[in-house]
């Protein structure tokens, strides 16, 4: 067991990390595999979405994240996050939009900074998995189904009359319960019947 | 002349038939039992998204939290029953835990020894089915080790709790028939029938006790292809001296002559790990009651932290209980001490170890 | 982006829409700039300014392991709970690596039944119970090191003589190094430190022993060692300018892998401050209870 480094403060990742990094190979090794990610981080910056493959989107993403959450930590007056700010942006007119517009963007942000959704693959090509990578609070209309919440899908019709029959019975059997106290308290008998709580286990589909 | 020669060909044809396959079996693989024990059920389930509203979701939801509520307020079914009417022999076999690996930390004994100990965390189990002998009917896998007359029940026992919408409907069809929720871990042990338990009874760690010795099954660590040198601990050859090409490889796998052939049980690369494996006779150190914690002595136990192993009387003949233990389980109890150690180990609220000049 | 133009639902309406919203961003990014200098510590800032984070240096043992692998709540929560216990019974003064101790153990084999050992701490690893440190002294003319436990029973007694760090995290040089940068007495007193000093960095620079050494000093870019250029040759240099690997402090993931995170942190350290703090308060009672005449500490 070794003992984790002290010596930096860095804040939690909003995203799911994997326990090892990924092996994107490259003939220039540790090196080369940076430099590839500089790019990827830099072009996301600079469109703010971008559609490439799933391995390097996902590992770019964490580096991504990192380089903002960093930027957010220390400012722009901080001279070792300005040098990392340095190396990852290869378009330097893109430290002033990571220090100027998506720190301030991002400032008070609880969720992660970036999304990434799996894209289409072409058909017949190299099948290889696809990824859109985004910034959160980009000016591009939204990837996602626009159906997501319809209240008129069958399965949310059923499940607004499955619901409306649940807290029907739940209203029943309490208004039961205050009757039943009510009428113990009138009639003041003695022997007190405890009151049983009925089976409330109703045949009600979870999933559709 | 020509129909003759067609004859011919079609006989060997017809003899070349592709379902006489020799399938290879050793202690390394074994072909999949084709049928499964009759009360497994597929688990994993499809997600697809369901694209409810909001207040849809919150409902389902509710439900959930209401049917955990009303299994968390059910009652042990041992509470009002008198424990005393079955006694333990050496000779009955209780039911066992399903536990959790957390990990390991050391613990030193009094006399300043220091033991590596692996954590165990026995979450949530309950007692789902007993299926006496008679009805227990499982798959013969050998012929030779197969007693006709059957003396042990079968008792099911799961663990963690989890949310029915997750686990497919035949899964939690075993569940609903007993009126328990679906549970994440489901494991089946061998019992005496007088060591039957109702169904929803609640298992706690304090089913062992402190220095008592356990067997524990689980799954191995998954290393996937591996080489000699990793799987088998073969030395390989050296890196320099003219070596080329054969540093990390078996060398020699055989002898000319007439055994001029790969011996069976040679060991060569393949697969290695995420196999089942049995540690007999694992000592427990200290047991904690408030989290349901064991100390297992050593680091042994199959499997990386997180994985999931069943925990059981041990069989080993010197190893075995001697003096009666909790039977049939150890009931719930708010008054139990929080933490029991084995009298060889030092607890680290006490003074440091002094030893004595004599 | 040739997504987004695939799309078959994109008009012009919504495409005007962007175009505005995209606008309206560039000219406000202008105005907030002026009203954000004001407001911007107040952000996340002000998580890393939690006090309790400084006790990551005192303890650093607290913290658990970042592999996710071997990672557990309940496993790290017992743990620090034990280690607290054993806090309780004994006093571990802070430490680090640098300063010099005098450790006394409960040893069945030693005469008196105690064993005590001073000198240098030239490591410290492990986290949780595993915690340890190694002392390194020259007795005798021959290298001495002995490794503790730092929450081990037998332990009876550790303290600190010396209370400084060095310029380096590791002292494993020392091993190399002119016996006299190792060589403590055993009959040292307690050097004490005014309260509320910050912990003195020593930066003495040590002469290694000529060639051959246990380890390729030249290639860990040590600061503690003064006359490391002396015993190289040109290949050696060469060598060294070859596997440098200046991106790996660009490498925020491989940082981020080494560490606890804060939020994580300040839980950890909301769990234990307390308990520490009291352990610290009653230790300095009874420190200053003790009379003047502190006891010297016996020859070992």
């Amino acid at each position: 067991m070794n003992q984790a480094q002290v010596t930096k403060l860095v804040s939690k990742l909003r995203i799911k990390v994997a326990p090892e990094p990924r092996r994107l190979r490259n003939p220039k090794g540790p090196e080369g595999r940076l430099n590839k990610l500089r790019k990827t981080v830099t072009g996301l910056i600079k469109f703010e979405r971008i559609e490439l493959n799933f391995n390097r989107a996902d590992e770019a993403r964490q580096y991504a994240e990192r380089l903002i959450s960093e930027a957010i930590a220390h400012g722009d007056c901080h001279k070792p996050t300005m040098e990392i700010a340095d190396y990852w942006l290869l378009e330097k007119e893109l430290i002033h939009k990571l220090f100027k517009v998506l720190v301030p963007r991002y400032e008070n942000c609880n969720t992660a900074f970036t999304k990434m959704y799996r894209a289409p693959r072409p058909l017949y090509s190299r099948n290889i998995e696809k990824a859109v990578l985004e910034l959160r609070g980009n000016p591009y209309p939204s990837l996602i189904n626009k159906q997501y919440s319809n209240r008129q899908l069958i399965q949310n019709v059923l499940l607004d009359a499955a619901k409306y029959d649940y807290r029907q019975a739940k209203y029943a059997e309490m208004a039961d319960k205050i009757g039943k106290t009510e009428n113990q308290q009138l009639n003041n008998l003695t022997k007190k019947d405890e009151i049983t709580p009925e089976n409330k286990e109703e045949q009600i589909p979870l999933s559709t | 002349m020509a129909t003759f020669n067609m004859k011919i060909l079609c006989t060997t044809l017809s003899k070349l038939s592709v379902n006489r396959v020799t399938i290879r079996r050793n202690a390394y693989y074994k072909p999949p039992k084709y049928r499964p024990p009759h009360w497994f059920m597929p688990k994993e389930r499809v997600m697809s998204e369901d694209m409810l509203t909001q207040e849809n979701r919150d409902f389902i939801e509710e439900i959930k939290q209401d049917k955990l509520n009303s299994q968390l307020a059910l009652e042990s079914p041992l509470a009002h029953v008198d424990q005393h009417t079955v006694q333990w022999t050496p000779f009955t076999r209780r039911v066992g835990l399903i536990a959790r690996k957390i990990g390991n930390y050391p613990l030193w004994s009094k006399d300043g020894k220091k033991f590596q100990t692996t954590l165990l965390q026995v979450v949530d189990n309950h007692v789902i089915k007993y299926i006496p002998p008679e009805e227990f009917n499982p798959m013969r896998t050998k012929k030779i080790c197969w007693k006709e007359k059957r003396t042990l029940g079968c008792l099911l026992v799961g663990s963690e709790t989890v949310d029915p919408s997750t686990v497919t409907k035949d899964y939690c069809g075993i569940f609903n028939s007993v009126g328990m929720l679906p549970k994440r871990h489901l494991f089946r042990f061998m019992v005496s029938p007088n060591s039957a338990l109702p169904t929803g009874t609640p298992l706690f760690a304090t089913h062992f006790r402190v220095g008592d010795y356990v067997d524990v099954r689980a799954k191995t660590i998954d290393r996937g292809f591996q080489g000699v040198m990793k799987r088998w601990g073969f030395s390989g050859m050296p890196a320099s001296h003219g070596v080329t090409k054969t540093h990390r490889r078996p060398g020699n796998i055989g002898a000319g002559g007439e055994k001029a052939r790969v011996w069976p049980g040679t060991k060569m690369p393949g697969h290695m790990g995420n196999r089942w494996r049995i540690l007999r006779g694992v000592k427990i150190l200290r047991i904690n009651t408030k989290h349901n914690i064991l100390w297992m002595l050593g680091v042994g136990i199959p499997g990386e932290t997180g994985a999931v192993c069943y925990l059981y009387d041990t069989v080993l003949p010197l190893k075995k209980l001697k003096i009666a233990p909790p039977f049939p389980t150890h009931p719930a109890s708010n008054d139990l001490p929080l933490e029991y150690y084995d009298e060889s180990i030092h607890p680290f609220e006490e003074q440091t170890i002094m030893f004595d000049e004599v | 982006m040739a997504l987004v133009i695939r799309k078959p639902t994109f008009d012009i309406l919504s495409a005007a829409k962007w175009m505005i919203r995209k606008d309206c961003r560039a000219l406000s990014s202008l105005v907030e700039k002026t009203e954000e200098t004001e407001k911007r510590p107040v952000g996340r800032r002000a998580r890393f300014q939690n006090p309790a984070l400084e006790y990551r240096h005192i303890f650093p043992e607290f913290l658990p392991d970042p592999n996710p692998k071997w990672r557990n709540s309940l496993r790290e929560k017992m743990e620090r709970a034990d280690m607290l216990k054993r806090r309780s019974q004994i006093d571990i003064p802070e430490f680090y690596v640098g300063s010099v101790l005098a450790v006394t153990i409960s040893d069945p084999h030693a005469q008196g039944k105690t064993n005590r050992f001073v000198g240098i701490c030239i490591e410290r690893k492990g986290c949780g119970l595993r915690a340890e440190f190694t002392l390194r002294n020259v007795v005798d003319h021959q290298g001495v090191e002995i490794r503790y436990d730092l929450y081990d029973p037998t332990i009876q007694s550790i303290q600190v003589l010396r209370l400084e760090k060095r310029l380096d995290d590791k002292l494993f040089y020392l091993r190399d190094a002119l016996p006299e940068y190792s060589t403590f007495p055993f009959d040292m007193d307690p050097e004490i430190l005014p309260e509320g000093t910050p912990v003195p960095v020593n930066t003495v620079q040590v002469k290694l022993k000529p060639r051959p050494w246990l380890e390729r000093w030249e290639r860990q870019e040590l600061k503690g060692v003064a006359n490391i250029e002396e015993h190289l040759k040109e290949k050696d240099r060469i060598r060294r300018e070859l596997r440098k690997t200046p991106w790996e402090k660009y490498d925020l993931m491989k940082e981020y892998r080494k560490t606890i995170p804060v939020e994580d942190q300040t839980e950890i350290w909301g769990e234990v401050h307390n308990q520490l703090n009291q352990l610290r308060l009653s230790r300095k009672k009874m420190f200053k209870k003790r009379p003047i005449s502190t006891p010297k500490p016996q020859l070992g």
